[in-house]
């Protein structure tokens, strides 16, 4: 018996020890080495002689290309090295890809981040997690993105608009001379590449959120450029996806896919698109000026250009509204004055135009600040600023940017794009698929309202 | 009396001792495993969107959502079918792999491992080889026809509703054969030589021989690689989320990807865990028959 206890004993404590050691570890790893008030001053750094007591915090957001991913390691780097006494702890870990699986599995194990990329501004808000942005940061931005009357973001960068990305040997080749001043004159582009053999366009279509820049080209230009409540009266019911523009708008994307689109393009992943380009295999993409740097990566000598679409009647519409996205405070790290105060120092930092420059031009972003900043850049990417910069392209948002009362139910958009993939791999009937449309929405809004 | 006292006694030593070796293993099971899943249960009668610590109850809604949703129909059905094929093919071919290895007179060995090596694979890991052999621009598959002049017969194998199901059910079935095979291999190896020698004195032929004596006798073999095959292809998750992402459209979403698909990427945690509960009982009926079936012929054997 007494050796029995003896034994439990000892595992008991064995037990304790493991798990003690654990713990232990946990605390001596949280002061990071460089805050003791002894340490002397970083050279070049502006903190004051009273230094503020160190303060830690931590950073979420979606790691996306390998530049853009770069330049933000930078800027955290400079960022410490500027403020000794807030130490960044860097979460993040994915892509945007499954950003809002990552976030949301941070929130469930409690470590959601102090300063988080937002993309769903909404759900969050809803949800209680997110502060307001702090009011003397609001005048940083020539724009503020607002939900309910608030505002909750810093974007980090404005919304880029999309374009056709296109090989000008293909062009050359296909004797296309000049730019389409229609959608028709598009049309006949396509045709001539197509005669010449190449494939017109690729798309990335095993990744759902490509579909998107298609999809949102016809949507824009068929629908929300006329109408920008568009949703919101979807919402209500009094319009429908059998509505005439939009079937109109479906039809041109199911005819331009069925005829000019490579055959490959339900396995073709996003990020394989630029090497089919560059490859030849391919004469366009349509996507948005962060693939700039991907090309010119995979291949620094292929020419090529970019060009926003026009439609029938030669307006150009493109994506380009702010959306509600941006640097975010979580509402747990807002309770602390110190972190409030690292977070604000955080966004003035980044926004700082020695900071935010290299950044801008490493990831292929607008700016989105009042100040107007200089970026240098590429031939392509002043294609992309001239489009942005001109005030006779009018400008719109996808089917999921939109906010407020435009939101559309958060589920819906990856079923419609696949309920599209569905309509032209099986060559269905377009009403016939826009009633099941209208069906699922109508079931996502009641779902949601519940 | 003494004698019983004794025994009893025995019995309640021998209990007490049990108790406390399974104790451990219950603690952690229940912690982790039961709790999980039996809290899970009322979560599939909430709106809940895996966020918001608002839950709100919204009684059936969720389950009559699965009854009418032709997206949950197709994913049943799927499912239903990839289940029939996998089971199917993987004891085919791991019958005949195991066969092969049985008789094979050089290199037993080797083949052994050769035939077993895709088992160690992650699903995910054979997921993105699978899905980069059949890319319709790069892959190995397309690149071979069009060398050997059978361009015309290319095809999107993953991005083409026709074959986006058969590719995944024949890359699962390349993964996963040779782990049943191990299972036939050590049957075959349990049948008594002298039942085959008889036979063969009696004039069966090699195909009689199996149909009547190596068969019948490998019927527990059998129910074991059913059983495992059937749960593991309703379960399949990996392959799918690797190679196909459900698509093209809907065609390659299975009630297992589903459940992920909603509750986790479309922010619908609540009827992801009503679509888990239906799974749950899908597979418990299926299996219960499975056992009862197979069993029967068992016995019959």
């Amino acid at each position: 018996m007494s050796k029995k206890s003896v034994q439990l004993g000892t595992l008991l404590l064995a037990g304790s020890l493991v798990l003690s050691a654990c713990g232990g570890n946990n605390v001596t790893n949280n002061p990071p080495a460089n805050q003791g008030t002894n340490n002397p001053p970083v050279e070049g750094a502006e903190t004051p002689d009273n230094s503020p007591d160190p303060v830690t915090i931590s950073i979420g957001y979606a790691t996306g290309d390998p530049a853009g991913k770069k330049a933000l390691e930078d800027m955290l780097d400079d960022f410490n090295a500027q403020y000794p006494h807030i130490t960044i702890t860097n979460y993040s870990e994915t892509t945007s890809d499954s950003y809002l699986d990552w976030l949301k599995t941070k929130d469930a194990v409690g470590e959601f981040p102090d300063i988080i990329e937002m993309r769903d501004t909404k759900v969050f808000v809803d949800a209680g997690k997110l502060a307001e942005l702090p009011e003397e940061l609001h005048d940083l931005f020539a724009y503020l993105p607002e939900y309910e009357g608030k505002f909750y973001n810093a974007p980090i960068a404005a919304n880029a608009p999309n374009g056709i990305l296109y090989s000008k040997q293909a062009y050359a080749d296909a004797g296309v001379t000049e730019l389409p001043q229609t959608y028709d004159e598009f049309l006949e582009i396509q045709e001539k590449l197509l005669a010449t053999g190449i494939s017109p366009i690729v798309v990335g279509g095993k990744d759902l959120f490509h579909m998107g820049f298609w999809v949102n080209y016809f949507l824009i230009n068929h629908v929300y450029a006329d109408d920008p409540d568009w949703n919101s009266k979807r919402t209500a019911q009094t319009a429908s996806f059998t509505d005439e523009q939009v079937v109109a708008a479906i039809t041109d994307y199911k005819d331009l896919f069925t005829t000019y689109v490579d055959k490959g393009w339900l396995s073709t992943a996003d990020n394989q698109t630029a090497s089919i380009l560059v490859s030849g295999k391919a004469a366009q993409l349509f996507s948005g000026p962060w693939m700039i740097t991907q090309i010119k990566e995979a291949d620094p000598n292929f020419e090529f250009g970019f060009y926003a679409i026009p439609d029938r009647e030669g307006k150009v519409t493109v994506n380009g509204l702010p959306t509600l996205a941006g640097w975010s405070l979580s509402a747990e790290a807002a309770k602390d004055p110190a972190k409030v105060e690292a977070f604000t120092a955080f966004v003035q930092f980044f926004f700082d135009a020695e900071n935010y420059k290299p950044f801008l031009e490493a990831s292929g972003s607008i700016p989105s600040t009042a100040e107007k900043i200089q970026i240098e850049t590429s031939e392509e990417m002043q294609q992309v600023l001239d489009i942005v910069a001109d005030s006779s392209i009018e400008k719109s948002m996808m089917i999921n940017q939109w906010f407020g009362e435009n939101a559309i139910p958060p589920q819906f958009r990856n079923w419609f794009y696949k309920q599209l993939q569905d309509l032209v791999v099986k060559d269905g009937d377009i009403v016939e698929y826009m009633k099941q449309a209208d069906t699922e929405y109508d079931n996502n809004v009641r779902a949601n309202a519940l | 009396m003494d004698a019983t006292l004794e025994k009893k006694k025995k019995k309640t030593w021998r209990l007490g001792y049990a108790f406390w070796f399974i104790l451990p293993a219950f603690v952690l099971y229940t912690t982790f495993v039961m709790w999980p899943t039996f809290s899970s249960i009322s979560l599939s009668f909430t709106s809940w969107d895996g966020i918001n610590p608002d839950i709100r109850y919204i009684g059936l809604e969720n389950f009559r959502e699965i009854w009418n949703s032709p997206r949950v129909h197709n994913a049943i059905w799927n499912s239903i079918l990839l289940a029939i094929a996998l089971v199917v093919l993987e004891n085919v071919v791991a019958l005949g792999l195991a066969i092969l290895v049985d008789k094979v007179r050089w290199f037993r060995n080797l083949f052994r491992s050769i035939f077993y090596f895709p088992v160690l694979m992650s699903g995910i890991i054979m997921g993105f080889i699978w899905m980069i052999i059949l890319n319709y621009n790069f892959g190995v598959v397309n690149q071979l026809l069009d060398m050997t002049g059978l361009s015309a017969i290319k095809a999107d194998w993953l991005g083409n509703p026709d074959y986006a199901m058969a590719s995944i059910i024949l890359s699962t079935v390349w993964k996963s054969a040779g782990y049943y095979m191990i299972i036939y291999l050590a049957g075959l190896q349990g049948i008594p030589q002298e039942l085959l020698e008889a036979a063969s004195i009696d004039g069966a032929g090699r195909w009689k021989q199996f149909r009547h004596i190596t068969f019948p006798l490998l019927a527990g073999a059998m129910t074991v690689c059913i059983m495992l095959a059937m749960i593991n292809s309703l379960k399949l998750f990996d392959q799918i989320a690797v190679m196909t992402n459900g698509g093209p459209g809907f065609a390659t979403e299975t009630l297992t990807y589903i459940i992920y698909r909603v509750a986790f990427g479309e922010g619908r945690q609540g009827f992801g865990t009503a679509l888990g509960i239906v799974l749950f009982f899908i597979i418990v009926i299926i299996s219960l028959i499975q056992i009862r079936v197979l069993r029967k012929r068992e016995v019959q054997m």
